[in-house]
């Protein structure tokens, strides 16, 4: 048999993108070296590059107490006058095209850990300290990297490549090195003994002290670190809490100040790589297989599931293939992933043989627990669930995700929207304001276009002349899309006794006389 | 086929807010052309549109029935009618009732509320789709019995017929009569858009989700007649009249309902008011009445006698009585205010032979509605009035009017455009742009600087929908001083509902209702001058003995008029913005009704009719006066042939259009909302036809009409100018000869006023008065006079000006400190038990100068004191005491502006000025000195910017510098291409060009610099106008 090597591994989230090729993790080796050297790298515009790249145009707001205020604004923008604190209407008025986001702290901190990741390379201690604070012991990674010029020389333009402005700088403490950082000025500290020199005339905002505290010795004509470091520390610490004078020893390398490093989530990706390539395309399936019991035994021992995976066959020339699986529900069951997967393995054309298969899972979740607590009664409809979800996973491996859809019940006056399609897979979408209409009779038979009739003397015809039966019910509405109707709908029976549903349109009219159409029939 | 005849039964008005889609007058007016018999505003729970309807109604003489719907809890829908008085007022009781029991805005009925059966009323029974009878319906059958009657309301919903035949036989079983009716909830079928749109805003949704809350058709409309008759029995529509015969009610009948209790038990209202009027005679005249005036008094009382209006002017006797007896400083003003007999009651100071009087333009025989009078008070002492009127005539007798608070551009906006789908961003882009929003339309332009395309059909129904709701009544709010007073409980004249602030009420019908039922009103405001006033003769008593009131400052001072002629009128009542400054060097007035003239002249209404500017020149005689006719003369001689006052207008279109006097006061409240509803179309034709017909050129005629248009909302009636020229010319008096006391009145009465503390404090010491600072141990919670050396007042600034020190902490400082000084800052605590914020705010004030030295220091100080009765405040703590370094004169400048919002040090500029000269940068003084036309480049701190709705697109933006004011004209085009100059800048430096004309100095900028970057922190904060 022609298959060899496999190397499943589990790796951190860090592969950029699924069609790199394959490569071997590499272990960091444990720094044992007690002189310590703090990199700081500060991202003063973090809530506008969390936005995505490249708009000049923009400005983020966030509410405080109410009140929306811009937070921050890009280059154009500043440069036509919009300010932090300006309401967004003030900013709109300075530029009429802004663009205005709305702060998110999440996206921030999601772009924070993608960053501390790409830092990791630099070194193993990494750590997330704030809101746009990242920090890298780097003593130990100097030698690796020809020495601190040339680190930070890489760590600067790497950041500039991604679109981040950042302010970096070196001290031997962390914070002294945030602090620093803060004040934007491309400090370089490696003696513990120079920090206070480099600290003295740094402003006393770079600290991120609350704001009344900086209020309230700025009302004492004292405005930066030197003025601080002057006052009688007794006096001070009562006056502004032991804490901060703890800030400012730490600071200082007097006190030790330990920080945790962070740690990129786990999820899931394997390689199986072959030592040829290989067409045979049950021999694919079974690895695929294996690297699926790979993925369920990694999530048993986490208690999760996924909803998605990604496999990739790597092929020697041409672009590597993927296939992304989807479930209605979180699962880790390796046959369950293996039967969508045969489904869909089927239908899917490879462009050559393979060389690698890779299996990165999605976003891991938690289970539903179903085990044991469930209510007896509650047992049938859930089955009926499952069986269903099982259904339209199955039917969409098979048709595609675009063509499976669910059907909703939508409160609408117009018959032609009486039910609207949803997409399956999407959470429950919140039901529309739905209230029972009742008694109103609708026939079971919609055509999918009215069908206009004949007309004798202005009676519409249909197998003969319509005798009406009930009538008019008047529907007047949907003005808001471009779909409004005004319509007199009637109960009719043709001579030959079909129960139709006819309706004359009130608002187009031909030759002074009303169109009557036909819409629907009675079962 | 023989002609029906109809009455609607059940409509309601957009008062039935967000559900109701038409105008109470549409509906009338609606009704009227279809030829009903009558119409029944059945508002739900709810009788604030009726006066509306009403007026509309008599104007065209269609039967108005009044009634409400009311729903149960249970939710059983009924419609009651008021049949006769009685009725009416046992629904107004029920309907207070069901709203008081209820948070505001909504109510609660059940069958308990019904008690009393609501006597003479009649009950149309509504029945819901589910039809099988229960309880409630057999208690409404009992409840109601003879006076009930099923209501059969068939809608196009395709089960009519069925429905009918079940209708048809409840009543059989229920030995019940029918009859048909519209569940009306628009004047046309075309509202249903708008109808969909209020229901899917009420319902907090977009339309499209609203589904099944959204009515199927527009069939809730005014049905034409013939229509009804293809859808309704006849014998049904024949039994809306019946029902429609047994009503007997007008609104009409509510009037006279006047308070007895302000006669005495053996006078007569008539025998009491003459004897009032006959002592204050004495009283005013004490060296005997002149032969002119005891005419003018008799005339006067002959006519209130025929109105029998005499309780009226009691009532606002007794209440300014009141308010004088509490050394209360209050002002009346009005078309009645300014009679001899208010005169002689003591309601105004105005002396009716100090100008032309205005006999019989206050009450006219024709209009048959009672006089107007508003009463200004003390705007901080209004509440001890209002709280008398309470007292006295209990609180189910005295209410405060409604305000209808209705939509306007904005909110409209907003709500339309969250039920059409769009996102908060998009509308707020949106609403920006409407601040051009005229009324009636949006320019295109506006709608794509916001982002969206003018010509997409979400935008074209957005700005449909906008426009039809605008004007529309969104809810009810208590109105700022419009006082009702009844007779008998209020209840049972118009419903009274639960306001916003928890324990205040709100009856339901606004002030023009209850002026155009002719009910007994009065308008009790407060006014920030009297306050002003009124503490400038306390303190100018305490400081030196003299004693005046309103009536005893010394009158025609022209030392005041001199000092008015220059513009030097800063912080003075009315005349004080930057507009009336300007015009004060070319009106130079020199009489009391100069002032008059002033007051109304530089008014949005008189811009805009352009009357400014004619007015000007023939007072300066560089136009010729004339006149087309003695008629014209006489209405317009007092104002130089150009019509200034609202009272001209009316009187022109009189003896100029021929039109009644009634016609006139009908004009004058079209004028008031045409803006809003249009509707001079009708009064255009007349009054050009009529001047036309008596002989006037039409472009006379023409301008006239323009200038009505003008008044619009803004024209200002002379009886209410001739008030308020009173207290200009006592501000000014006060001004002009104890500048101390008044800016220290000013100051103590803030906020009011055109100005900030900063302006008046630097124009005081402008006129050579010595301000002082805030001194623990000196100053009191308000700034207050001590006398200098030599005896002069200077002006002490009160702890009122610490920004961030409560009320009760400054008061508390000075009691606390009598006559023994604080020593130490520790020592002010325990005695005051101030805490650290206060202690902070005073020490950044600069405050405790005196015991701790330099800011910085008392900072320190402040922030290190333990609190008595702490763990260590026995010990006496040895600390170590820092170094720290003294404020600069720039850090106290700010810390100044920070914490007192003014600086008695320099000004700001000089500290600026040296970075300032390379930009050649001229002072404000010496502009004065330059010939106009030059170029000159000015820079200051920007201290307001106004963009006026008359002036098109024009921004006025004053400057301050160390010397005085500049004033800025910024054109459209310089405003957009340095707007972030102009929006941002605190600092601002302009080039431009220098206009002086007769004393007045304008920079017309071309362009802006913003320069604020060279302030630091200094907070100088900019006061807006629209």
């Amino acid at each position: 048999m022609a298959r060899a090597r496999r190397s499943p591994v589990i790796a951190r989230d860090s592969a950029p993108t699924p069609d790199a090729p394959p490569r071997h993790t590499q272990y960091a080796l444990p720094l044992a070296k007690a002189e310590r050297l703090w990199f700081c790298v500060y991202l003063p515009n973090l809530p506008l590059e969390a936005c995505g790249p490249g708009d000049e145009d923009l400005a983020v707001i966030e509410e405080r107490q109410g009140v929306h205020r811009v937070l921050l604004a890009a280059a154009r923008a500043r440069a036509a006058g919009v300010l932090p604190g300006q309401s967004p209407n003030a900013a709109l008025a300075l530029l009429p095209g802004l663009r205005i986001e709305e702060r998110n702290e999440i996206r921030e901190q999601q772009v924070l850990e993608l960053l501390a990741t790409w830092l990791e390379q630099f070194s193993s201690f990494v750590s997330i300290a704030g809101s746009d604070v990242l920090l890298l012991e780097i003593a130990g990674s100097l030698r690796l990297f020809g020495g601190l010029k040339s680190l930070r020389r890489q760590v600067a333009a790497g950041l500039e490549a991604q679109g981040f402005e950042a302010s970096l700088a070196i001290a031997p403490t962390p914070l002294a090195a945030t602090w620093l950082a803060r004040g934007g000025q491309r400090a370089c500290v490696r003696e513990p003994a120079n920090i206070m020199a480099a600290l003295r005339s740094l402003p006393l905002s770079c600290l991120a002290w609350p704001p009344t505290v900086l209020e309230s010795l700025a009302g004492m004509g004292i405005t930066d670190v030197g003025d601080c470091l002057r006052l009688p520390r007794e006096g001070f610490a009562r006056r502004f809490g032991v804490k901060r004078l703890l800030q400012l020893d730490r600071a200082l390398g007097h006190v030790p100040d330990p920080r945790n490093s962070w740690r990129a989530p786990e999820r899931f990706c394997a390689d199986f790589e072959m030592t040829e390539e290989q067409g045979d395309r049950e021999l694919l399936l079974a690895i695929c297989h294996e690297l699926l019991q790979a993925h369920e035994q990694f999530l048993l021992a986490r208690q999760l599931g996924t909803q998605r995976l990604l496999f990739t066959f790597f092929h020697l020339k041409a672009k590597a293939t993927s296939l992304p699986l989807g479930g209605a529900r979180a699962d880790r069951a390796a046959d369950h992933w293996y039967e969508l997967l045969r489904l869909r393995f089927e239908k899917l054309v490879l462009p050559e043989p393979v060389i690698a298969i890779r299996l990165r899972g999605g976003t891991n979740r938690a289970l539903h627990n179903t085990s044991g607590h469930l209510a007896f009664h509650d047992r049938p409809l859930r089955e009926h669930y499952y069986s269903m979800s099982q259904l339209a996973e199955r039917l969409a491996a098979r048709i595609g995700n675009e063509s499976v859809h669910g059907v909703n019940a939508v409160a609408d006056h117009r018959p032609q929207y009486a039910w609207r399609a949803r997409d399956l897979f999407a959470a429950r979408a919140a039901d529309a304001l739905t209230r029972v209409r009742q008694g109103i009779e609708r026939p079971l038979w919609l055509l999918p276009e009215p069908e206009l009739l004949s007309t004798e003397n202005g009676h519409p015809l249909h197998q003969g002349k319509l005798r009406f039966v009930s009538g008019p019910e008047r529907l007047e509405t949907g003005w808001w899309d471009e779909h409004g109707i005004a319509r007199d709908y009637y109960t009719a029976v043709s001579p030959r006794g079909a129960g139709l549903w006819v309706f004359r349109n009130r608002d187009r009219q031909r030759d002074g006389e009303a169109d009557w159409y036909l819409h629907g029939m009675f079962g | 086929m023989q002609r029906v005849r109809y009455a609607e039964l059940h409509a309601l008005s957009n008062f039935t807010f967000l559900r109701g889609a038409s105008h109470p007058e549409e509906l009338v007016e609606t009704a009227a052309a279809l030829g009903y018999e009558a119409l029944a505003i059945t508002d739900e729970c709810s009788m604030s549109g009726v006066v509306r309807a009403h007026m509309a109604a008599k104007a065209l003489e269609l039967k108005l029935i009044i009634g409400s719907e009311l729903r149960l809890q249970s939710g059983r829908k009924l419609v009651a009618l008021a049949q006769n008085r009685n009725g009416y007022a046992a629904l107004c009781r029920l309907i207070t009732r069901a709203r008081r029991a209820a948070e505001k805005g909504s109510y609660v009925l059940t069958r308990s509320f019904f008690e009393e059966g609501l006597p003479d009323c009649i009950v149309l029974w509504v029945p819901d789709d589910a039809l099988a009878l229960d309880v409630e319906d057999h208690w409404i059958r009992e409840t109601f019995r003879d006076r009930l009657w099923i209501a059969v309301e068939l809608l196009a919903d395709g089960r009519q017929d069925e429905r009918l035949d079940a209708l048809r036989e409840v009543g059989r079983r229920l030995r019940l009569p029918l009859v048909a009716s519209g569940d009306v909830h628009m004047h046309r079928r075309s509202r249903r858009v708008l109808q969909d749109t209020l229901t899917a805003i009420r319902e907090g949704v977009t339309v499209d989700q609203a589904g099944f809350v959204l009515y199927a058709n527009g069939e809730r409309h005014l049905r034409s007649l013939e229509v009804l008759q293809h859808f309704y029995p006849e014998e049904l529509l024949r039994e809306t009249l019946h029902i429609a015969e047994r009503i007997d009610f007008s609104l009409d009948e509510l009037r006279y309902e006047y308070p007895d209790e302000i006669v005495p038990a053996d006078e007569t209202p008539a025998s009491h008011l003459r004897k009032l009027t006959g002592q204050g005679m004495r009283d005013r005249w004490p060296g005997g009445v002149p032969q002119k005036v005891v005419q003018l008094v008799e005339h006067e009382l002959k006519l209130i006698a025929e109105l029998r209006y005499e309780p009226y002017f009691l009532t606002v006797y007794d209440i300014v009585s009141f308010a004088r007896s509490k050394g209360i400083l209050c002002q009346g003003r009005g078309s009645a205010a300014n009679s001899a007999v208010c005169f002689c009651l003591g309601i105004t100071e105005v002396d009716p032979a100090r100008m032309e009087t205005l006999v019989e333009r206050f009450i006219s025989k024709e209009r048959n509605e009672p006089p107007d009078i508003d009463v200004d008070f003390e705007h901080e002492r209004r509440e001890e009035v209002i709280q008398y009127i309470y007292a006295k005539y209990g609180r189910d007798r005295a209410a405060l009017a409604a305000t209808v608070i209705t939509y306007r551009p904005r909110s409209a906006l907003r709500d339309v455009g969250k039920a059409l789908g769009l996102s908060d961003i998009q509308v707020g882009r949106l609403a920006r742009s409407m601040q051009w929003w005229d009324g009636k339309r949006v320019d295109d332009s506006r709608v794509l600087e916001a982002g969206l395309d003018p010509d997409s059909p979400v935008i074209r129904r957005l700005l449909y929908l906008v426009r039809e709701l605008i004007g529309f009544p969104r809810h009810l709010s208590q109105h700022v001083g419009g006082f009702i007073i009844t007779n008998g409980p209020m209840s049972e004249l118009v419903p009274i509902e639960n306001a916003s602030m928890e324990e205040r009420t709100v009856i339901q019908w606004e002030k023009n209702d209850l002026e155009d039922l002719g009910l007994l009103k009065v308008d009790v405001l407060g006014l920030g001058m009297l306050t002003a006033i009124r503490r400038s003769f306390d303190l100018i008593r305490t400081f030196d003995g003299r004693e005046y009131t309103l009536a005893s400052v010394p009158a025609e001072d022209p030392v005041v008029y001199d000092m008015i002629c220059e513009g030097d009128t800063m912080g003075v009542f009315q005349i004080e913005s930057r507009a009336q400054m300007a015009m004060l060097p070319r009106l130079k007035p020199r009489c009391y009704y100069d002032l008059v003239i002033e007051v109304a002249i530089i008014r949005p209404g008189p811009i805009q009719g352009d009357m400014v500017h004619p007015y000007l020149r023939r007072r300066n005689g560089e136009e010729a006066v004339d006149y087309p006719s003695e008629e014209v003369k006489g209405v317009l001689q007092r104002t130089l042939g150009v019509p200034i006052f609202q009272e001209q207008v009316m009187a022109l279109a009189v003896v100029a259009a021929g039109f009644t006097p009634g016609e006139a006061d009908r004009l004058r409240r079209a004028m008031a909302a045409w803006k809003r509803r249009g509707g001079l179309g009708s009064f255009e034709d007349k009054l050009i036809d009529g001047m036309r017909r008596r002989g006037y050129s039409e472009e006379f005629a023409r301008q006239i009409f323009r200038q009505i248009e003008g008044f619009g909302e803004y024209g200002f009636p002379e009886s209410h100018s001739a008030s308020f020229a009173l207290l200009v010319y006592v501000s000014c008096w006060l001004k002009c000869h104890t500048p101390a006391a008044f800016t220290c009145a000013l100051l103590n009465s803030q906020p009011m006023g055109f100005y900030s503390a900063s302006q008046l404090v630097q124009d005081l010491r402008r006129h050579g008065v010595e301000v002082r600072g805030v001194d623990i141990n000196r100053s009191g919670w308000d700034c207050s006079l001590e006398p200098d050396e030599s005896g002069a007042a200077v002006l002490r600034l009160g702890l009122r000006m610490v920004k961030g020190l409560p009320e009760a902490a400054g008061h508390a400082i000075a009691e606390r400190r009598g006559t023994r000084a604080y020593r130490s800052t520790q020592q002010l605590l325990e005695r005051t038990g101030l805490d650290r914020r206060a202690l902070e705010a005073l020490a950044s004030a600069g405050a405790l100068s005196a015991l701790e030295g330099h800011r910085h220091q008392a900072r320190w100080a402040v922030a290190g004191v333990e609190k008595p009765g702490g763990l260590f405040a026995s010990m006496d703590r040895f600390e170590a005491t820092p170094l720290l370094r003294k404020p600069t004169e720039g850090q106290n400048i700010v810390a100044d502006y920070k914490n007192v919002g003014l600086t008695l040090e320099r000004h700001p500029m000089y500290l600026v000025r040296h970075r300032l000269d390379r930009y050649r940068y001229v002072q404000a003084e010496r502009l004065r000195d330059m010939a106009t036309g030059q170029d000159v480049n000015v820079a200051g701190l920007v201290i307001t910017k106004q963009r006026p709705g008359t002036a098109s697109g024009v921004t006025f933006v004053t400057l301050e510098d160390e010397t005085g004011h500049i004033n800025l004209v910024v054109w459209k085009h310089v405003a957009e291409r340095d707007r972030a100059a102009l929006l941002n800048a605190r600092l601002l430096g302009v080039r431009g060009e220098l206009q002086i004309e007769t004393n007045v100095i304008h920079v017309i900028a071309r362009k802006l610099i913003d320069h604020t970057p060279m302030l630091g922190d200094l907070e100088v904060k900019s006061r807006d106008f629209r």
